[in-house]
């Protein structure tokens, strides 16, 4: 940044003697606290080799806030240097890592290309923040921001306090709590990042997480640094002080940075038809081999998807059918579950979605009412599952001609309590028990022309296996349709016609 | 649209007179609300009807031709085998195998219970140990199953001549005994491939493996009762 920039931000322009010329009244309060911090405390600690704003953070005099963060790390460390005439120019900062913070605090870190990346004010590191963010394409209008840092930071901060500890120890401010590195960084870089993004912050959808990882040489230091770290612990505790100034090593690699973005998922509701009887509800691959054609489940994600540019999607559906059972009728309704989507669709690409999947040569599955859902959508699927009630429509065979009375003696059934022991294709994944179901009502709708077939239509509670119903499953569902009508029965395929849910 | 624009016409009047006018808008704005609430209903009922029909038309559209008498369900879901002359002669059952892998055992028609006259009169769960027809199996584990042989007795079936052990013929884990049978044993002479079924067994894959090679298919079986009738 130009001088001149540093000016217009409010920066001031320090004198020999200490004076300021001029600036606005935060930097003008975070010179006052830098020439008020103990001058002995800041040289130990800038000889050490510790940053700026760490020693801000670290030898409080008052709550470090986000006023610091309006002073460039160079003017920063200009005025903690200037308030000590009697050592000569100390070394560069240019080369040195922060022992404590590992660069996180001074704006300095690599990238994923393992370049050294520096920045010296917020508003520059807010800016590079900013680039990594666009690349993912999210949109968004507010986010929340978390850090995480590597955890041999707090070993850092111990030691170095446990050495300001053993040389300063009555001074007040070593009682004062002190804010953390992670803490720190969300403080100074907050308000910039908000800016540069043009969105506000909150604990919203979208999160931005700034992780920071050891460079992997690094790594060996660390574990250097922690057996350092514990045998000075042990010397503490034996009263004993010999934690010196040669103890700490110097850092000469930042921390890798990077940037992740995660929205929270989106949900979409709708109702799906099912036209096809060699379609599953959801993904079945048994062996490598996949059963059925293609499954609702992906055909209705793998078309929203692209539509939000999401990672990854999940199905819940209220309820489930067969592989060889229509869905037809209201249709069933769905949810789809779309993670970390970078855009949310509009009503018009929602429909073309629609239309995609309704106009599709296959004819495989169909979509209605398809939109973009809250977080309330749950508790609409929750009503939908056990309590509801489903219509079907059954082909069956008899194996003796249907007759009149028949028909009367099946619609008379209202209510009908039938008991169904667990059958036995699921027996096997399931608990045997006997479930007791009803059935609300039938109706017999003759076929032209052939005495043995009719198409039965009925509603029953939810949960109700239909297909055992009809052929009384080896005598383990009673009554069945057999056993009302006293013959063998048959049944050839199953629809579902109808699926209600609260009010639509 | 049209109850809009009268009202558009009608406004600058309203300000100038007071009640009359405006009334008299009023009224024809509920006429034609009351008109279009009819039109709405009727189109609601012809939709519905129009649904109903497509419905219809959809459910009969996949019934094509529609056999005499279709395969049963067991025929359709399950693999049916047979073993002939297990531990002793004329000792004939049938296993329906499931896609899942459960295995429904029954009695084959040619079980030489089925010789007896009057049929099958009595069945017993209550061998070797411990009676069959208390065990409570729990859960998806199927806890509390009783591991059997394939020689472990299952039940005794008498006539009025003779008593008859039926065994599990598969080894694995006893899920299930058909309790039915005790108050309704003519189930067996009745239909015993069907609501006679005696008891589910469910193998591990490796037990069926090696079982399977003792078993024969309906083909073999039916040359073989050929042979000795």
């Amino acid at each position: 940044m130009s001088d001149e920039t540093k000016l217009a931000s409010g920066d001031s322009v320090c004198l020999p003697n200490g004076l300021v010329s001029h600036g606005d009244s935060r930097t003008r309060r975070v010179y006052e606290t830098a020439r008020s911090l103990h001058s002995g405390a800041v040289k130990d600690l800038l000889s050490l080799g510790v940053c700026e704003r760490c020693i801000f953070r670290l030898i409080p005099v008052e709550a470090f806030d986000s006023d610091v963060s309006s002073v460039s790390t160079s003017t920063l460390r200009s005025w903690l240097e200037s308030g000590d005439d009697e050592t000569g120019p100390l070394e560069s900062s240019c080369s040195r890592i922060c022992i404590v913070c590992l660069g996180i605090l001074q704006f300095v870190f690599s990238d994923a290309k393992q370049k050294l990346v520096k920045t010296d004010t917020s508003s520059d590191y807010a800016a590079r923040i900013t680039e990594l963010v666009k690349q993912d394409r999210h949109e968004f209008d507010s986010f929340g921001l978390e850090v995480s840092v590597p955890s041999i930071i707090i070993e850092n901060e111990r030691a170095v306090l446990s050495y300001l500890k053993g040389k300063y120890s009555n001074e007040g401010w070593l009682q004062i709590k002190k804010i953390s590195v992670k803490d720190a960084l969300k403080i100074l870089v907050l308000d910039p990042l908000r800016a540069s993004l043009g969105a506000k912050s909150d604990s919203s959808t979208f999160h931005i997480r700034l992780i920071y990882s050891r460079a992997s040489d690094g790594a060996q230091g660390a574990s250097e640094k922690t057996h350092e770290s514990k045998r000075r612990k042990t010397d503490a505790e034996n009263g004993s002080n010999c934690i010196s100034e040669n103890s700490f090593e110097k850092v000469y690699e930042p921390c890798l940075l990077s940037v992740h973005c995660n929205k929270m998922p989106i949900f979409f509701s709708g109702r799906y038809f099912k036209y096809s009887r060699n379609v599953s509800q959801s993904r079945w691959i048994i062996d490598d081999e996949r059963m059925g054609e293609a499954s609702v489940e992906e055909i209705l994600g793998g078309n929203i998807l692209p539509a939000c540019l999401g990672d990854s999607y999940k199905f819940h559906a209220a309820g489930r059918e067969d592989i060889d059972v229509r869905m037809l009728g209201s249709g069933r309704p769905f949810l789809i579950e779309i993670q970390n989507s970078r855009q949310c669709p509009s009503e018009q690409s929602l429909k073309e979605v629609e239309e995609k999947i309704n106009n599709s040569e296959k004819k495989l599955v169909g979509v209605k009412d398809l939109r973009c859902v809250g977080s309330q959508c749950w508790a609409m699927m929750r009503e939908g599952e056990a309590e509801k009630q489903k219509q079907y429509a059954a082909l069956v065979w008899i194996s003796r001609p249907l007759e009149d009375k028949d028909l009367n003696s099946i619609s008379s059934l209202i209510e009908l309590k039938i008991l169904q022991k667990t059958p036995v294709r699921v027996l096997h994944r399931r608990s045997p028990l006997d479930r007791e179901k009803i059935i609300h009502w039938m109706k017999v709708e003759k076929i032209k022309g052939n005495s043995h077939y009719f198409l039965l239509h009925l509603c029953t509670q939810a949960g109700t296996y239909i297909k055992e119903f009809v052929h009384g499953d080896l005598g383990r569902t009673t009554p069945s349709m057999g056993s009302i009508l006293g013959c063998r029965a048959e049944i050839i395929q199953l629809d579902v016609t109808d699926v209600k849910m609260g009010d639509s | 649209m049209e109850i809009q624009k009268i009202e558009v016409a009608k406004n600058p009047e309203i300000e100038d007179a007071i009640e009359l006018p405006k009334k008299g808008s009023h009224d024809e704005v509920e006429d034609c609300e009351e008109q279009q609430q009819q039109q709405e209903a009727q189109e609601d009922e012809k939709n519905r009807v129009e649904e109903e029909d497509e419905l219809r038309n959809l459910l009969l559209s996949d019934i094509g031709g529609l056999p005499i008498s279709p395969p049963s369900a067991t025929q359709v879901n399950f693999v049916t085998y047979f073993i002939t002359d297990f531990t002793k002669s004329g000792h004939d059952q049938y296993i329906y195998r499931h896609a899942n892998g459960l295995c429904v055992i029954g009695l084959a028609p040619t079980h030489i219970a089925f010789k007896d006259e009057g049929g099958i009169t009595n069945i017993d769960f209550n061998v070797g140990k411990s009676d069959r027809s208390v065990l409570k199996v729990s859960g998806k584990r199927k806890k509390n199953a009783l591991r059997s042989e394939s020689n472990t007795a299952l039940c005794k079936v008498s006539t009025a001549k003779d008593t008859y052990i039926v065994r599990c013929c598969v080894k694995g884990s006893l899920l299930e005994v058909n309790d039915r049978l005790i108050k309704q044993p003519q189930l067996l002479n009745a239909s015993a491939d069907r609501e006679g079924y005696i008891a589910i067994i469910m193998p591990r894959p490796t037990d069926w493996t090696k079982n399977k090679e003792s078993l024969i298919t309906l083909e073999e079986y039916k040359e073989k009762k050929e042979l000795s009738l």
